[in-house]
């Protein structure tokens, strides 16, 4: 294997040049799940990722594609990583009309980047994902990566109206166009969205874009129960308000949240966040509104935020990561009406396994994300980890949702189920695998059932 | 299996009573909204449950007879057309609404239930169900599901896919699944996603999810009036380039206006040169505030005048004009041919300058009623059928309008689907690569390909058709100029 390995490193040296490929000690740093690949490599082209993807079809070699790496945690174990395929290098973008509001970018490319080019013309990409200055186009779509702003703008699915992917035997197609609106064809776009990188590797994404609004504020209040929280969060997703995001956090994400960003959330219990944007007259009077709302479901008066201490705030809840080292992330996904007791829940089941979690919870849309820690020093805390998210993927599940594991310690992924059962439509998705990667060389194992 | 056994089968499983097979009642199956394709199938059967459609697809399977899901048949691309003969199975008898959560902002539905009526349930509670094709008060959902349709509304609110979560389906094995859900973001691939705006070759769904929105505080519908399409053209563009996302503009020519006039008397200025529609919705504030903006773009593209709609009434009157529109043309011609190809909102009026010199080319009317923010064109060409090559030369210049979209970095259809009737033109968009990835799609979903044979994919030989059961019966149909030229595989 060794040997062969060699060849394939030289294969790969022959498509991106001797300076693309990373070996050895370089390698290791692209280990995932302490899978450590034999092999970088960099393209710089669609054709070289082609190429290069060929190439380790037909050496048989394991492809993990890389875009900035801040969804590696993400999936199971991988059966096998031989080449890293990283695609930091296609960092073009390839074409933006701001007429059209639409505009095509190269899967490498960062998130910071892309918006920044955007903004010159009055308009953004509505994803608000975390580490925006690491993450990928590439990388954020193939993880299905959201944030705080989803409820008014939608996912990745919603935004993506054009693709190109490369095929594990190098072939690459398209689907979709530059246009907001089309129908010829199966929607290829929502093939390759959240599929990690199983079915093909992304290389090249037209979204549709939004103009950046005239204003965007947001009321943060203190609730002194979860319970009153869910009464202020219905009356206001049933009122007429139109909010850029609706995050509901638990007492123990709050202070985080209110220490990272300096924005003081109040004192006590959970903390609920309602960001508008729209012209600054439209924003307060629906702020206002909201607070009106809040109040009387027995909310703190809170504060208004604008300008900085805003964008500080809504930077600090989108990058929450409550302590990675040694902690474990799950997204859960529940009904609305369930968000209020996600929280509760989580917290209840967290302590019953000696563990402390902060939950960060998108209340217009029911994702809800929980951090969870193992106090240092405590010998079975990895064990009551993966036992915790038993309970709460069956909260999940009795809510109409599902419960995914984002990020765990090497010490707890293999015990944990990271993406629940999928039940009957598995033989769909095994369908899908063995039609578009019948070698099994993308990511294998990494996704649902093992594929 | 003969004919009479197929009929007694089938009868076994839905009830004798809801079997067609009268060569008479089966016309009514063999068209949808686009008529000048026939195809007629053998038997039609109206399930009442999921339970039946399963056993109905599972006999269809058994015997290898085609089959072909249908809802209100007033799809604009051949889609339900049973090419291959076979057995129709219409859904329109399950048309109920299971449940309403207001809560969680969902509904259940049935495939069979037209569109507005889901909307007509729920609006009096402050919600409502947001794609709305103007044929919604005809229209299916399950249809809209499989069509992926759109309307004047997503331009704000998003096409089907963007407020369907889940489904309940028949699979072309006959297995009842779920796919999706309540809750977005299910792990695994967005099957859901994938499956709608499969044009019925996937599988037939039996039960939908969808979202329901909370009805807008205000809504303000403007008639802005010009003397030029360009004029119009320009102030579509100044709306968006201000950042402001109207919940929808549509754009009307004179003709269309003409026609619209004759039919509905909704007030149309029959001596304009264009009309807009403009809606804004949303917060009070935020209505009332851009309200003034969008005048003036208008203004500043000499706006002859605006006309606001002060009530209800007005505003069901305005738009009555609009979703009319395609019927009123009987006023003016005695058959149309729509297309359906989206562009990119700066090349509107480029490509409307080339319909404009086709229809001189071909001396054949075209109305232009369409979607002006989203670039979805709708060209009207009008034609006589009974004169002979009227309709041979509507079809050509249909075909050079599709080219036309392409040229510029559009897409042949934006919301009516490929169906039959654009299958060929695929290879103008899609290489073969492109389809072969298509292709195994629909290997996975429909692996006997005995589900709604001769849709979406090209008949060219070069390009990879999958699964069809059996040719294509003559139906009378032509290829196309650019097929017979060969323009149609230059991939």
């Amino acid at each position: 294997m060794a040997e062969a390995m060699t060849e394939l490193a030289k294969t790969l040296e022959g498509i991106v040049g001797a300076g693309h490929v990373r070996v050895d000690g370089e390698a290791r740093r692209y280990a995932v799940d302490g899978v450590a690949p034999r092999a970088v490599v960099l393209p710089g082209s669609v054709d070289e990722v082609s190429a290069a993807l060929a190439a380790c079809s037909k050496a048989g070699a394991a492809v993990v594609p890389w875009g900035g790496g801040s969804s590696m945690g993400l999936g199971g174990i991988p059966q096998k990583v031989d080449v890293v395929l990283c695609l930091v290098r296609l960092n073009q973008v390839l074409d933006y009309e701001p007429g059209d509001m639409t505009s095509t970018v190269q899967a490498g490319m960062v998130l910071s980047e892309y918006q920044a080019r955007l903004k010159s013309q009055g308009q953004f990409l509505a994803l608000d994902t975390p580490d925006e200055t690491r993450a990928t186009i590439g990388g954020i779509l193939a993880a299905n990566v959201s944030g705080p702003r989803r409820i008014r703008y939608g996912a990745a699915r919603d935004l993506l109206i054009g693709v190109r992917v490369a095929h594990a035997d190098g072939r690459v197609t398209k689907g979709g166009a530059k246009v907001v609106k089309n129908v010829t064809g199966y929607d290829m776009n929502k093939l390759y969205v959240g599929s990690l990188g199983t079915l093909g590797v992304i290389v090249e994404a037209t979204f549709r874009l939004y103009p950046i609004p005239p204003a965007e504020h947001t009321w943060v209040a203190p609730f002194p129960t979860a319970g009153k929280a869910r009464e202020a969060i219905a009356k206001i997703l049933d009122s007429p308000l139109v909010p850029s995001a609706v995050e509901l956090l638990n007492q123990s994400a709050a202070v985080e949240v209110g220490r990272r960003s300096g924005v003081v959330p109040g004192s006590g219990g959970c903390l609920l966040a309602v960001a508008v944007a729209s012209i600054p007259e439209a924003v307060k009077a629906q702020l206002e509104q909201a607070r009106k709302l809040g109040k009387n479901a027995g909310g703190g008066d809170g504060h208004m935020l604008d300008g900085e201490a805003h964008e500080k705030f809504w930077a600090a809840v989108r990058n929450f990561d409550g302590g990675q080292n040694g902690g474990m992330v799950l997204k859960g996904s529940v009904l609305l009406d369930k968000v209020a007791d996600a929280l509760t829940q989580g917290e209840r089941l967290a302590e019953k396994h000696g563990l402390s979690v902060a939950i960060v919870s998108e209340a217009g849309t029911g994702i809800v994300r929980y951090y969870l820690r193992g106090e240092a020093g405590v010998p079975d805390r990895f064990r009551r980890l993966a036992e915790a998210v038993v309970p709460l993927r069956a909260f999940a599940t009795d809510a109409k949702g599902s419960l995914v594991v984002l990020h765990a310690p090497p010490e707890v992924k293999p015990s944990v189920d990271v993406w629940g059962p999928v039940g009957e439509v598995f033989p769909l998705m095994r369908g899908l695998k063995e039609r578009f990667d019948p070698g099994r060389i993308l990511n294998p194992g990494r996704f649902v059932g093992g594929l | 299996m003969d004919h009479a056994q197929l009929i007694r089968e089938m009868g076994k499983i839905v009830g004798p009573e809801s079997v067609v097979s009268d060569p008479d009642e089966l016309k009514v199956y063999e068209t949808d909204g686009l008529t000048i394709f026939k195809a007629t199938p053998d038997v039609v059967v109206l399930p009442r449950g999921a339970e039946e459609v399963a056993a109905a697809v599972r006999l269809c399977i058994r015997e290898r007879i085609p089959f072909v899901p249908r809802g209100a048949g007033t799809g604009l691309s051949g889609g339900a057309l049973a090419l291959e003969g076979g057995v129709v199975i219409g859904l329109n008898r399950m048309n109920r609404i299971l449940e309403v959560d207001y809560a969680n902002q969902r509904a259940v539905i049935e495939p069979g239930l037209i569109n507005v009526w889901l909307t007509n349930r729920v609006i009096s509670d402050g919600y409502y169900y947001a794609p709305d094709p103007a044929s919604q008060t005809a229209c299916s959902v399950g249809g809209n599901v499989a069509e992926n349709s759109g309307g004047p509304h997503c331009l704000k609110y998003g096409v089907t896919t963007n407020h369907v979560l889940g489904l309940e389906l028949v699979l072309a094995t006959g297995e009842l699944v779920h796919i999706g859900g309540w809750t977005p973001d299910p792990p695994g691939y967005d099957l859901t996603g994938v499956f709608v705006g499969s044009e019925g070759t996937f599988g037939i769904v039996t039960k939908i999810v969808v979202r329901l929105l909370k009805r807008p505080e205000a809504v303000k519908t403007m008639m802005l009036v010009f003397e030029t399409i360009a004029d119009a053209s320009a102030t579509v563009s100044g709306i968006i380039g201000q950042g402001i996302i109207p919940a929808a503009i549509e754009m009307m020519d004179k003709l269309s206006i003409e026609a619209v006039e004759k039919g509905t008397h909704a007030g149309y200025p029959t001596d304009a040169g264009s009309v807009l529609l403009v809606e804004l919705d949303g917060p009070r504030a935020e209505v009332e505030a851009l309200t003034d903006p969008v005048i003036a773009v208008g203004r500043e593209n000499r706006m002859r005048e605006v006309r606001i709609a002060k009530d209800d009434a007005e505003r069901v009157l305005l738009w009555k004009g609009r979703k009319a529109a395609f019927a009123a043309m009987g006023q003016i011609s005695p058959a149309y041919y729509v297309q359906d190809g989206v562009i990119p909102r700066t090349q509107l009026l480029k490509v409307l300058g080339e319909i404009e010199a086709l229809s001189r080319k071909y001396g054949l009317r075209v109305a232009n009623v369409f979607h002006a923010g989203d670039g979805n064109l709708h060209p009207l060409i009008l034609y006589d059928h009974r004169i002979e090559g009227q309709a041979k030369k509507a079809e050509e210049m249909g075909s050079e309008i599709m080219q036309c979209c392409i040229s510029v970095g559009g897409s042949i259809t934006g919301e009516h689907g490929v169906g039959f009737e654009k299958r060929d033109f695929m290879p103008l968009m899609f290489s073969e690569a492109d389809l072969g990835a298509m292709g195994k799609l629909k290997q996975v979903w429909n692996p006997d390909g005995l589900l709604n044979p001769g849709k979406i994919f090209p008949t060219s030989k070069s390009c990879v058709e999958v699964g069809a059961a059996k040719k294509s019966r003559d139906i009378g149909y032509k290829p196309h100029r650019i097929e017979k030229e060969g323009l149609a595989q230059r991939f």
